[in-house]
């Protein structure tokens, strides 16, 4: 199990003219092959702009600060965007949010598809629309033949969805990224795009970042999550052990905002609201939310902590407070 | 059992509905757009026709010495709409005038689109001091008195250089000033458009940045630069009128602005001599405005019928 993409010490910066808008500060974290990962985090956690950033594709007014990104272990050289083209698409795919507006309504899906698989490989034309039609038959869209020659705005939330990616696996990546792919999706489409993700994931040995906000998600789809907010790790820990026992309030906090079937519990909402990344909290980012905040907690910010079991925690008291998840 | 089959299968359709295709079929049933691709159509016709067949060359005073100036006009079928003071046929002059009407408007707005593009691309998709002094710049272009320094700026190169130019100096003229709003436009769409989720998947999946900005972001932003291009062409043709009407134009290329003018000094006798270039820069620049509302119309894609 080889490691697949490092992040270290990320920080991603926005340059308003409101101020700096620290969106991802002091982030790292490990894809290993075959160990699908979960972001997690409320809106406004930075796990869309820490992937953005990894591939080199944040847009201005935001920068990389600092930080080192690795692929197999082999450092990415973010200031040549001929380097950086290679890594996008070939490396790593990307599957945005929203299928509706994430295919150009100008181009047909073979024309996009044909442009893709065209970046990455020296294919003819032919070649590369017949690479096209292996594709969307690989995500499951029927008559593939004729489908290649239809605008997005002629298919389905769910198909332009699968189109996309298909559109993804264009370059043959070895990492893909899912970023909210089913947010925009009825739920029996989401469960068909979810079961596409696994099936693709098995069958293409292709690891697996999923972006996500729903621990549903997480628990279905992945083996290893970090928990982010506001722009810093809280927890990094297995999926099984952070739904057992998560360490950090906040992982706590989520898992208890979800509603459960197996067991008749309260829905507790997370007090608040993510805190202005311009001037965030002194301390723990976290402390104006979170039932154990003591003086500690405002005055200094908690180191990620490694503690052991390929677990970390970033909270001042994780050793003292006792966290369950509702019963 | 397999030819039952395949003849049983449905004609496979051969390609989708393009936006091109759906907006043309949006066009095709608004009955005003129609008309003005008509009238647009028709004045490219005559423009062309009368390079070949008009009765009498351009600003040919023929009739001076021929016997027959000042005629009115639906008298003498050789001249049907009469003829001027001077001696020049209506009618052929209106023929030659759509050509050189149609060349201010469509060469001055090719121009005017290139140099708005290039401009408003560069502000809308890099950001920093130069794209800043590029939108300052177009902004103060708005704050002009466009008319007054395009009739400044016509009559000191007609003195100065350019005398041999004719009306391809009023072109010049007009596309370099036609171009801050095709700017403003398209700075404004690219800034929406290099946003939309398409442009960072295109980005995340490896294409380059000038494949992004050609293929993905511009195309995108053609449709309202198409119904701006085609009102410009009106505006164009409008603003020769005024510059001829005024006798800052060409007087050596025959325009309706310039027989307009003509006309003008006789205009109590000789009524017809501006009554017909006077129609047919109406019709003309009508027909221009209702073809880009029509395009407006069809391409817009929140307007569904």
């Amino acid at each position: 199990m080889g490691e697949l993409l490092r992040v270290e010490n990320l920080r991603t910066y926005f340059f308003t003219e409101a101020g700096v808008v620290k969106a991802v500060d002091d982030v790292s974290f490990v894809v290993n092959e075959g160990e699908p990962l979960g972001l997690v985090g409320e809106s406004g956690s930075g796990k869309t702009v820490t992937v953005l950033s990894a591939m080199g594709i944040v847009t201005k007014p935001g920068r990389i600060v600092s930080g080192k990104i690795f692929f197999r272990g082999q450092e990415l050289d973010h200031a040549s965007e001929n380097e950086m083209r290679k890594i996008r698409g070939k490396k790593i795919g990307y599957v945005s949010q929203d299928p509706n507006s994430s295919l150009d309504p100008l181009y047909t899906i073979g024309n996009q598809l044909q442009e893709v698989i065209r970046t990455h490989f020296e294919v003819s034309k032919d070649e590369g629309w017949d690479r096209g039609i292996k594709l969307l038959k690989l995500v499951g869209i029927p008559e593939a033949e004729t489908r290649m020659k239809s605008f997005p705005h002629e298919l389905s939330g769910g198909m332009r969805q699968r189109v996309a990616i298909a559109r993804a696996l264009a370059g043959e990546p070895e990492l893909l990224v899912a970023d909210e792919p089913t947010t925009n999706l009825d739920v029996t489409i989401q469960a068909q795009v979810l079961e596409l993700l696994k099936t693709l994931e098995k069958d293409l040995q292709m690891s697996l970042i999923l972006i996500t906000h729903d621990m549903g998600l997480i628990a279905e789809m992945t083996d290893r999550v970090v928990v982010l907010y506001a722009g810093k790790v809280a927890e990094e820990a297995s999926t099984h052990e952070l739904f057992q026992t998560p360490r950090h309030p906040y992982s706590a906090a989520l898992l208890n905002s979800v509603p459960r079937l197996d067991r008749k519990a309260a829905l507790v909402p997370i007090g608040g609201g993510i805190p202005n990344l311009i001037t965030p909290p002194n301390g723990c980012r976290f402390h104006p939310r979170c039932a154990f905040t003591k003086q500690v907690c405002m005055d200094q910010i908690p180191p990620l902590e490694d503690i052991g079991g390929r677990r970390a925690v970033s909270c001042h008291r994780w050793k003292e407070i006792e966290l369950r998840r509702n019963v | 059992m397999s030819d039952a089959n395949s003849a049983a299968k449905p004609k496979q359709k051969q390609r989708g509905a393009s936006q091109a295709a759906v907006a043309w079929r949006r066009f095709r049933r608004n009955k005003s757009a129609l008309a003005g691709a008509v009238i647009v159509g028709f004045f490219i016709f005559i423009s062309i026709y009368g390079i070949f067949f008009a009765p009498y060359p351009s600003r040919s005073y023929y009739c001076l010495t021929n016997g027959c100036a000042n005629l009115p006009p639906f008298v003498n079928w050789a001249h049907p709409l009469g003829t001027e003071y001077s001696g020049i046929d209506v009618f052929s002059e209106i023929l030659h005038g759509a050509l050189g009407d149609l060349y201010v408007g469509v060469v001055a707005t090719a121009i005017s689109v290139a140099v708005g593009l290039v401009i408003g691309a560069f502000a809308g998709y890099r950001s920093g001091a130069v794209s800043a002094m590029l939108l300052g710049i177009t902004q103060i272009f708005f704050t002009l008195p466009v008319l007054v320094i395009i009739l400044l700026f016509a009559r000191i190169a007609q003195i100065l250089v350019a005398q041999g130019l004719g009306l391809t100096l009023i072109v010049v003229i007009l596309g370099i000033f036609g171009w801050p709003t095709i700017a403003f436009v398209t700075r404004g769409e690219i800034l929406r458009i290099k946003e939309l989720e398409f442009v960072q998947a295109a980005r995340s999946l490896g294409a380059s940045n000038s494949r992004i900005l050609f293929r993905h972001i511009l195309l995108n932003v053609m449709s309202p630069i198409i119904v701006l291009a085609s009102l410009l062409v009106a505006g164009n043709i409008l603003t020769e009128v005024v510059i001829s009407f005024l006798g800052f134009g060409s007087p050596n290329t025959s325009t309706w602005g310039l027989l307009l003018q003509e006309g003008f000094l006789y205009v109590r006798t000789s009524w017809w001599v501006s009554l017909f270039p006077g129609i047919a820069v109406v019709v003309a620049v009508l027909g221009f405005n209702l073809l880009g509302d029509g395009l407006s119309d069809a391409l817009n894609p929140r307007i569904r019928e």
